[in-house]
């Protein structure tokens, strides 16, 4: 019996080696090199996006047959921390495309380097903007491939049924709603979930209502929140809106429900699944107010063992006109490459072209330049869940202002 | 003391130099007693390692990180001592003491409920009957449940258009429904009810066990006495359930006390922080607003008072072993 096992045993070692032995052996051989894998992580999680991605490797890739595109997906609450955390043991990804809120951290953290000189010597970097150069204290920690922004969708059929026209200022809006409510409908929908999105979604109302970071006063912030409780008091935006992410209220408007929605530019999927006309417009805020230019940042990882490969690949994919043409055909976003943005597609496209027409005359950095780097995240939560407040009506408009600048103004004293 | 007192007729030398019989014989006993308990301590080694690994050591760490101050960009950097200055920003926040209000309101809730409802439920189930095998499948099948699954069911049963509110305006409701996750003074309850519901299930299954050790002949002889179900519900169930039930009580305050998932997926904290708990609270610290020495000192303090509910725990577990 023990005979038999050690015979097993040692008939098991040697099928493994010779397992081994050959796996070692033939895989160089048959493809006559090694290859190499670039890490990169993301959050991306809709089909359109991840299906953005895959095309992206595969056009990379199909120029570097020696190298394999690996994604990795984490979930946008933990991408920081894990970032983080990787770069504490000196390790992490070839790649990081992050939100723009986490530059500081992970840059303090040391988990993504300055790419100045990186940029300096890139041939296009002409073509970008300023407002998506992600800097603190004046060096480049990341650029943005494009941007995400915020537009006033509308239900050009529930317009035409009740009378209406597409607002330009908010007393125009609210007098839409208003036969929109008289019809039986739901005026708008928007975010309200505690949080970060909220913070962006106020951003158009409150800044329009005269509030800024770098004068924060109670009193315009009273005047955004007794807007919004006005509008969940007159039945023109549901009070279930303080538990909405930005997913769900564009679930509503395509289903029909509301006249407007306050939404993205990367709904544009998701919109011609409405069986009904529609259309984008700008904001009815006023001249004060502005729209936050949002998406990803994109840089190498501080810890990447093929820094050269990474730039190559975020070169030819996120910030070349091809790779994003290709992110705008998935989920609608809007080039950051100036000529990329002038491509047909856009220019021909009656919803793109507004988005564009946006970021020129409301576009804002995101995070504000105002408030202090250290403190972008707690910021943005704590203005997210005044937001969230207000649409549930968890006090007056005066008290939550109030309140909100207790807290804020030493955060943004830094 | 033994050799003098063995008398004349008994050498005083015999026991002690016995060849190895007694005296000899219990040293290589006590030399195997102990060899044996160092080698039961040696068994407990590997537990104990991954013991002090997984749950002392993070317990450290947390300690250390709430009296210092570490955020994202300061985590792998040497951290600034601050003493107790993440624990009084803790306390001056105005989040705190909702947060606190908060974790007290749904703890008693879902304990009380979860209590009351696994009781009433493993009384249900005691019987052999075919209803009361169904219902045990089904109970087990939500006690299976991930949260996260079971909590996503609730969010959108729960919700403006969801089956609950148009029952309601089916019944003659307000058209507008109920605001049950978003109305600041129901959505801490709305996401407390579903926490008790699904840790009846545990319970019940755990009050039932205690039930079915009920000798039928007592029940009989109750009945027989004239005691109707309530009367027996009342003079023998519940009498002899109260040990479990002191235990259960515990474990299923600590079990609402840390708990994290439903209100993270249903409600998010919200609206505002009207549904915000002291886990959630460090939650929304550390990993939102990446300040982990605030979400360590909000950790610990939730932590200590499921130490001491521990405590009372081990010690009705100690007490009811001794009995």
């Amino acid at each position: 019996m023990t005979q038999n096992r050690r015979r097993t045993g040692t008939a098991l070692i040697a099928i493994g080696a010779a397992g081994i032995l050959a796996l070692t052996g033939c895989t160089p051989s048959e493809t006559g090199s090694d290859t190499t894998t670039l890490t990169v992580w993301h959050y991306y999680n809709t089909d359109g996006q991840v299906e953005a991605l895959e095309k992206l490797a595969d056009s990379f890739t199909a120029e570097h047959p020696d190298v394999t595109v690996q994604y990795e997906y984490v979930p946008v609450d933990q991408f920081t921390t894990k970032a983080v955390t990787a770069a504490g043991s000196e390790t992490g990804p070839d790649v990081l495309v992050f939100g723009a809120s986490g530059t500081y951290p992970l840059a303090e953290a040391g988990a993504i380097e300055p790419m100045d000189d990186w940029w300096g010597g890139y041939a296009d970097k002409d073509q970008f903007p300023e407002g998506v150069m992600q800097r603190i204290d004046g060096e480049l920690y990341g650029v943005q491939g494009y941007v995400n922004l915020l537009g006033l969708w509308y239900n050009q059929d529930m317009l035409d049924e009740i009378g209406g026209e597409v607002p330009t200022t908010i007393a125009e809006l609210e007098a839409v709603m208003q036969k929109a409510a008289d019809a039986g409908h739901q005026g708008i929908t928007l975010t309200g979930k505690p949080g970060l999105e909220s913070q962006w979604q106020g951003f158009p109302w409150f800044t329009s209502h005269g509030f800024s970071y770098g004068d924060p006063q109670a009193a315009p912030m009273a005047g955004t929140y007794t807007m919004l409780q006005d509008w969940v008091g007159k039945g023109y935006l549901s009070r279930e809106a303080s538990t909405w992410d930005q997913t769900v209220p564009f679930q509503q408007f395509a289903a029909g429900a509301s006249a407007f929605a306050v939404n993205g530019n990367w709904q544009i999927g998701a919109a011609k699944e409405a069986a009904f006309g529609y259309g984008v417009a700008p904001l009815p805020i006023t001249s004060d107010g502005g729209v936050l230019l949002g998406g990803e940042v994109q840089n190498v990882g501080a810890f990447s063992k093929n820094k050269e490969l990474a730039q190559e690949f975020l070169e030819s994919t996120f910030f070349s006109v091809d790779g994003q043409l290709t992110l705008l055909d998935y989920f609608g976003s809007i080039p950051a490459r100036a000529d990329a943005a002038s491509d047909s597609k856009i220019g021909d496209d009656p919803i793109l072209s507004v988005f564009v027409d946006i970021v020129q005359k409301q576009g804002r950095p995101s995070p504000s330049p105002e408030v202090p780097s250290k403190n972008v995240n707690e910021v943005e939560g704590l203005v997210g869940d005044f937001w969230s407040k207000a649409v549930a009506g968890d006090g007056t408009p005066a008290q939550l202002a109030d309140d909100l600048m207790a807290q804020l103004v030493p955060l943004l004293k830094g | 003391m033994s050799s003098t007192s063995a008398g004349p007729s008994r050498p005083s030398n015999t026991r002690l130099s016995s060849p190895g019989l007694v005296g000899p014989g219990r040293a290589a006993a006590r030399r195997g007693s102990a060899l044996r308990g160092d080698n039961r301590l040696a068994l407990a080694l590997p537990a104990a390692a991954i013991l002090v690994a997984l749950a002392f050591w993070p317990l450290l760490q947390l300690g250390s990180m709430s009296v210092h101050e570490v955020t994202a960009a300061t985590l792998n950097s040497d951290w600034l001592f601050v003493g107790l200055d993440n624990y009084a920003a803790l306390l001056a926040s105005p989040d705190f003491p909702r947060a606190v209000v908060n974790t007290l309101v749904f703890v008693v809730i879902v304990t009380v409920i979860g209590m009351a409802g696994g009781f009433a439920v493993a009384v249900a189930v005691s019987s052999p009957t075919r209803g009361a095998s169904y219902l045990l499948g089904m109970m087990v099948f939500v006690w299976a449940l991930p949260p996260v699954v079971n909590g996503s069911i609730w969010k959108f049963l729960l919700g403006d258009r969801g089956l609950l509110n148009e029952v309601l305006r089916a019944l003659g409701g307000s058209p507008a429904g109920v605001g049950f996750l978003y109305d600041p003074q129901l959505a801490l309850w709305s996401v407390a009810l579903v926490n008790a519901w699904a840790v009846i299930p545990f319970n019940a299954l755990i009050f039932r066990a205690s039930l079915l050790a009920v000798d039928s002949e007592v029940l009989e002889a109750a009945e027989m006495d004239g005691a109707g179900p309530w009367r027996r519900i009342r003079h023998v169930l519940i009498p002899h359930a109260r040990p479990t039930a002191t235990v259960l009580a515990i474990l299923t305050v600590v079990y609402a006390f840390r708990s994290f998932d439903f209100i993270y997926v249903m409600t998010s904290g919200g609206p505002g922080t009207a549904s915000t708990t002291l886990p959630y609270l460090a939650y929304v610290e550390a990993f939102l607003r990446l300040d982990y020495g605030g979400g360590a000192a909000t950790a610990l303090i939730a932590l200590a008072v499921v130490i001491v509910l521990a405590l009372f725990y081990a010690r009705d577990v100690r007490r009811s072993e001794e009995a």
